[in-house]
């Protein structure tokens, strides 16, 4: 026997930790970006309704293309071509389009830098755009959509507190309006008196034909309980998670002092 | 340049942003209040058009910029109002306006402070809209670059300024 094997070394499997924190919201952070772990459908929204809120094609329109599908095309000899297996929209040629969500800074269940996270770890083929307040995330059309419905149907999604919003996004850092929803200048989305989330325009604010449903609003206990942003006054303090202030000290404290070459003496 | 008089001023803040229906109820509770200059709301612009984006341009339909009846006078409101800021003639009217937030902030709560919130005396951009002879009432309720005027109410002839009981 190896010195290596008697140590175990040899059968350690790497478990990948995605982020620090004993609090709920760090927890709830592991959650979304650990691929393996199934996220909690919450809502139902049909394929003619996520093309309708991206406002990219017309429902029913066949996907553009920008180039012949990669089948047809003369591929160069290129072994990283043969390594990475492509995406049903690179596959065919489809264009790149976006879609950006605004999350309220009032317990909304996704956050930009969390959702860039999350979308890393669990999407192939795109390209994340990180800003404070937004979030916007480009590829392949076919892709987007498919990636659109688990961030819509899923728990990262709530109807009051994230919207979609391609252009004039500002809401995050503002208060909540007095019915709950986060502000949205061009009122994209409305709480009707059944207490259902109706967007009546696109992401990019062009009026629909017809309205879409987003289900109703998440209440607050359970907003609180699935979080994955921390918030002093409405939900979990930063503070109170010793480990998460311990992380972040430690990479403030070496990024001083190192800059880009983090070393540890 | 008429000398403007220094007035205490007040701020209303609710912990939610108000929809037009709202600010209308309660502003129309407010001006009743005998002892109150002048009213500032401030809040998220509301836009006419869409600013950014592929619908730059178009119109923006939406129900929160509206117009709303103040004591039988129309204001054209451009936000979802955020902030309410008063001056009085007197620091006793902000028990006034408390005891009217008491009882109409009850879903979700408020906060008054008092301060300095508005404009007092003529900067230099204001200088350069008026000239020297500035309305001082002007003074600090809107944006000199704005071509649009703040709106005055007149109020019943029973409601008798800095005089009454309340």
């Amino acid at each position: 026997m190896s010195v290596f094997a008697a140590r175990g070394i040899f059968n350690m499997a790497r478990t990948p930790q995605y982020g620090p924190g004993t609090s709920v919201v760090a927890i709830n952070r592991r959650k979304q970006m650990d691929p393996s772990h199934k996220l909690t459908i919450m809502r139902h929204i049909s394929d003619e309704d996520i093309v309708l809120l991206l406002g990219h094609r017309a429902p029913g329109e066949r996907f553009r293309s920008v180039h012949p599908p990669i089948a047809e095309q003369q591929e160069p000899a290129c072994p990283m071509r043969k390594l990475v297996r492509p995406t049903e929209g690179a596959k065919n040629g489809d264009r790149v389009r976006y879609v950006q969500f605004a999350d309220s800074m009032f317990n909304a269940p996704c956050q930009p830098y969390q959702r860039t996270y999350a979308e890393m770890y669990r999407f192939r083929g795109i390209d994340p755009g990180t800003l404070s307040g937004r979030q916007i995330v480009e590829c392949r059309e076919r892709d987007l959509e498919q990636y659109c419905r688990l961030l819509i149907e899923t728990e990262m999604f709530d109807p009051a507190l994230v919207s979609l919003r391609g252009a004039t996004v500002h809401g995050h850092s503002l208060r909540l309006s007095e019915d709950g929803m986060q502000f949205d200048a061009l009122q994209r989305c409305l709480l009707g008196d059944d207490g259902v989330v109706r967007y009546v325009k696109d992401q990019i604010g062009l009026p629909l034909n017809r309205m879409v449903e987003v289900g109703k609003p998440l209440d607050s206990a359970w907003l609180k309980e699935h979080s994955t942003i921390f918030h002093s006054l409405v939900g979990t303090a930063l503070r109170d998670d010793r480990e998460y202030v311990e992380y972040l000290q430690r990479i403030h404290t070496l990024r001083t002092k190192y800059g880009f070459m983090p070393r540890e003496a | 340049m008429q000398e403007a008089m220094i007035f205490p001023q007040c701020r209303i803040v609710p912990m939610r942003l108000l929809k037009p229906d709202t600010t209308k109820r309660l502003l129309n509770e407010i001006v009743g209040v005998p002892g109150i200059c002048r009213i500032l709301l401030n809040g998220q612009n509301i836009p006419l058009n869409v600013p950014y984006g592929p619908a730059r341009g178009m119109k923006n339909t939406t129900n929160l910029r509206k117009k709303i009846e103040i004591a039988g006078n129309s204001v054209d409101l451009h936000v979802q109002v955020g902030t309410i800021t008063v001056e009085i003639e007197d620091r006793a009217v902000v028990g006034k306006i408390r005891t009217i937030c008491d009882a109409f902030f009850t879903d979700f709560s408020y906060y008054i402070q008092e301060g300095k919130f508005m404009k007092t005396s003529p900067s230099m951009v204001d200088y350069a809209r008026y000239g020297p002879s500035a309305d001082p009432s002007v003074i600090g309720l809107v944006d000199p670059k704005r071509k649009e005027q703040p709106a005055f109410i007149r109020m019943p002839d029973e409601r008798i300024c800095g005089e009454g009981d309340f």
